[in-house]
């Protein structure tokens, strides 16, 4: 067995240069402190942890600490880290960081994460495992740090791309990796030619993913761990949905993943409270949403794009506000619009000026003031959103609004300033990813998304570790419009609420007919008649439950094995 | 280490580098720092520059460690100390810096008899075995320059001699025979021979996964034709993940000159 050593040189040098000049020489006591520190310091084993030694505030959870001694010592280093949400696998990620840094075999790090949470894994990172993470601000960083915290979007620019490649990092880390599932895109090309030691991708989703977006995963972490592409497609079909149907790759693939479920960790969660309220329009809304409804049967225009008619019910349903802003960008887009689609459009808008009040912001009103604590209000349109932020002041409650498309540093600030200061925060869609509220624990869903995934990300925001009490979910519904269905049908009907993430994953890869929303929109938009309607939702619905009842014949089966 | 060893710990090293204790309660203790350690631990060249410049009244920081937040008294304000904090890796850092080089003699108690003493050469290092993970082996060693006797452990056998960085009265130290350039390599030959001796089952199983991954690697690009700078990417790392090394490194050493009875 021959295993190259290397001899430290420098010290010897250094040695006989003192030797010659007779000193200077150390101290005694302070030559045995040295050699007890080292004895203190020095690791006799291959295996084990070292860093919770190191990590006094920090307790751990079970599956935190197996994870990280599986990635370790059987993985080597190489993992998907699959949690489902809420499950704290920036903590494991910081434990792997942590024991390798005290074992001395990585130094530089690459933390990749989306924007609006750079700030956070820094300041994780220092305050919860004393590691020196410095979000990147300035290009010098890249080279004067060790460990970095930036943005995919930002490293893959020049002229920091560049710089990033002269670097040799030991370790990347990557967050949110499911975003790397397209193998055309620059960021995926960017991190394929990153050199990855060793390296943790984070993912909250990869089980609903196709087989393809799987493979693509693999292949960033461990390229060829799944074969060459011509032999994996050979094998398996492209477009096939589940890994579940073959058990030989679905071994393959956990090899390199690890994923903890809520139900298997033991932690007892607060709960989920969900009270849908029903609202009734003023009847000036009600002749504004039925005009809308009454263009589906109507004009030539409208067949061409039953999208823009769902769209414009859903926002009849939250605002006047966003309908106008639709209405008047319909205008302006069509070129050479007719005499009537104008007309139709004027005639609307007069409808829209004709509705003064609005139902729903009274009750949401009426609810802060009763809940008389922190609440974020979640709604999928802008102009709503800026509405319910005036009105709100209107009424003497603080908010402050969040989007997606903020700066890093405004989202922090925006989040800091609703902690510290505001009673409520309005998000818009985009703004449901990437920003942790456990401290507040109601939220309202102004308006639903027909996304079931989107609607778990937004709970997810604050039903996280950390959450110390029950959660409340406040649903509000229109009655007697589109809104009600998609809450009885969708949301009743999977029991979405209630469910946790985990089983939702499954239920929806078991679904083997792509998305959900598009079904929603072929149901509420292209059918002629009630009648219609209902045989198509009752198809969907009776397709849920099977993916239901497969789901528990698995759970059931997966019980027996264990 | 406990938190108590920890305390312990702060007041040997502050005492050692002279600097005094101001206080030392239940779970805490409060040091002024002396010039030499503030500009090691303090981090603040442009203070001293500026003070050397202007030729000012130095104020070295005084520092509180709280090595216990269970029994510290709670109006104690200051730095809390545990085995993962930074300041204590810090000061760990200094101490190995500030005394890698020493030259000691036995203070005998022989009196005023005439009395030799033997030059040894100490060598405290770590023996580092690594591949994607890592263990490692402490070793001190000492080796008589005179007759070339080696001896394990070298730093326990001292801890029961007393010694002095001066000369006693009445002794003389024999000059080595082996140089002390070749009693380096003596110890560095006979480390390696002890190594070479070890189990390295480690190696040969990081090798094997190497090898593995090098496979696949292999076949995912076999598709492939041209020159691909990303495989050269991932063999390199799959070459810094796995390739076994050991590694010695020192933590410090020097001469001693013992008596006769001393080994």
């Amino acid at each position: 067995m021959t295993v190259q050593i290397e001899f430290d040189s420098s010290w010897q040098d250094e040695f006989l240069h003192r030797i010659e000049n007779d000193g200077p020489w150390g101290n005694w006591e302070l030559f045995k402190l040295a050699v007890g520190v080292e004895k203190n310091l020095i690791i006799p084993e291959f295996e084990g942890l070292q860093a919770p030694k190191h990590l006094p505030n920090l307790t751990p959870l079970p599956h935190q600490l197996e994870t990280a001694k599986q990635v370790i010592e059987n993985m080597n280093g190489k993992a998907i880290l699959a949690d489902e949400v809420g499950l704290g696998k920036t903590i494991e990620a910081g434990l792997i960081l942590k024991e390798y840094m005290i074992r001395g075999l990585v130094k530089k790090v690459l933390i990749l994460v989306p924007a609006s949470l750079v700030t956070q894994w820094s300041y994780e990172l220092n305050s919860k495992f004393f590691i020196p993470a410095v979000s990147q601000r300035k290009s010098y960083v890249w080279e004067q740090c060790d460990v970095v915290v930036s943005s995919i979007d930002t490293a893959k620019r020049d002229p920091h791309r560049d710089i990033i490649y002269k670097q040799d990092y030991d370790l990347i880390i990557i967050d949110e990796a499911h975003k790397l599932k397209n193998n055309k895109t620059k960021n995926y090309e960017f991190v394929q030619n990153l050199k990855k030691k060793f390296c943790l991708l984070l993912t909250a989703t990869p089980i609903q993913n196709r087989i393809e977006e799987i493979f693509n995963l693999v292949s960033l972490l461990k390229p060829g761990h799944l074969g060459s592409e011509t032999t994996f497609f050979d094998k398996y079909k492209r477009d096939a949905r589940s890994l579940n149907d073959n058990e030989h790759l679905k071994e393959l693939v956990n090899k390199v993943m690890i994923r903890n479920r809520r139900a298997d960790t033991g932690i007892e969660w607060t709960k989920r409270q969900v009270e849908t309220i029903a609202i009734e329009f003023t009847p000036e809304e009600r002749k504004l949403y039925d005009a809308i409804t009454d263009l589906k049967s109507e004009g030539d225009w409208v067949q061409t794009s039953a999208f823009s008619v769902m769209t414009l019910q859903r926002e009849a349903c939250s605002s006047r506000e966003s309908v106008f802003y639709t209405l008047k960008n319909m205008l302006q887009k069509k070129e050479n619009p007719t005499k009537v689609y104008e007309d139709q459009i004027q005639s609307l808008i007069t409808k829209v000026e004709a509705v003064q009040t609005n139902s729903k912001a009274e009750k949401t009103l009426e609810l802060i003031q009763k809940i008389n604590d922190k609440v974020i209000i979640f709604t999928e349109y802008r102009a709503t959103q800026m509405y319910l932020q005036w009105y709100l002041k209107q009424h003497g409650i603080s908010s402050v609004p969040f989007r997606g498309g903020f700066k890093r540093g405004k989202k922090d600030w925006m989040r800091e300033l609703f902690q510290k200061h505001a009673q409520v925060l309005i998000a818009t869609e985009a703004g449901g990813e990437g920003i942790n509220l456990q401290f507040c624990n109601h939220i309202i869903n102004f308006d639903l998304p027909w996304n079931p995934m989107k609607l778990e990300q937004r709970i997810g925001r604050i039903h996280r570790l950390g959450q110390e009490k029950d959660v409340m979910i406040y649903n509000f519904a229109i009655k007697n419009t589109v809104e009600e269905h998609i809450l009885k049908l969708l949301y009743e009907k999977i029991e979405l609420f209630e469910k946790v993430i985990g089983d939702l994953d499954d239920i929806l890869t078991k679904l083997d007919f792509g998305n959900i929303e598009d079904h929603l929109i072929d149901i509420f938009g292209q059918s002629c008649s009630e009648g219609e309607m209902r045989i198509k939702m009752e198809n969907l619905t009776s397709m849920i439950d099977l993916a239901k009842d497969m789901q528990k014949e698995d759970s059931h089966a997966a019980a027996g094995n264990s | 280490m406990q938190q108590l060893e920890i305390h312990n710990f702060l007041i040997r090293y502050f005492q050692a580098n002279e600097c005094a204790i101001t206080e030392n309660g239940p779970g805490y203790l409060t040091v002024q720092l002396s010039i030499e350690l503030d500009k090691e631990l303090m981090n603040r060249p442009f203070y001293w520059h500026y003070l050397e410049k202007t030729g000012g009244i130095a104020n070295p920081m005084k520092l509180t460690f709280i090595t216990n937040t269970q029994i510290a008294p709670e109006k104690i304000k200051g730095e809390t100390i545990h085995f993962g904090s930074p300041r204590l890796h810090q000061i760990f850092q200094t101490t190995k810096k500030l005394a890698s080089y020493i030259r000691l003699y036995e203070n005998h108690l022989n009196g005023n008899q005439q009395t030799p003493l033997m030059p040894w050469l100490c060598m405290n290092v770590k023996i580092s075995y690594q591949c994607d993970r890592k263990r490692d082996i402490y070793k001190s060693i000492g080796l008589q320059l005179i007759n070339g006797q080696m001896v394990e452990d070298f730093d326990e056998l001292l801890q029961n001699v007393q010694l002095t960085p001066k000369i006693p009265d009445y002794s003389f130290t024999l000059s080595p025979l082996v140089k002390p350039k070749s009693g380096l390599s003596r110890i560095e030959n006979y480390l390696k021979a002890i190594i070479e001796g070890d189990d390295h089952s480690w190696a040969e199983d990081a090798r094997k996964r190497w090898e593995q991954d090098l496979k696949l690697l292999d076949h995912f690009y076999e598709d492939i034709e041209e020159e691909n700078e990303s495989y050269e990417t991932e063999k390199k790392a799959l070459r810094d993940q796995y390739e076994p090394k050991i590694n010695i490194s020192f933590i410090n050493g020097g001469l001693f000159y013992l008596t006769d009875q001393a080994v």
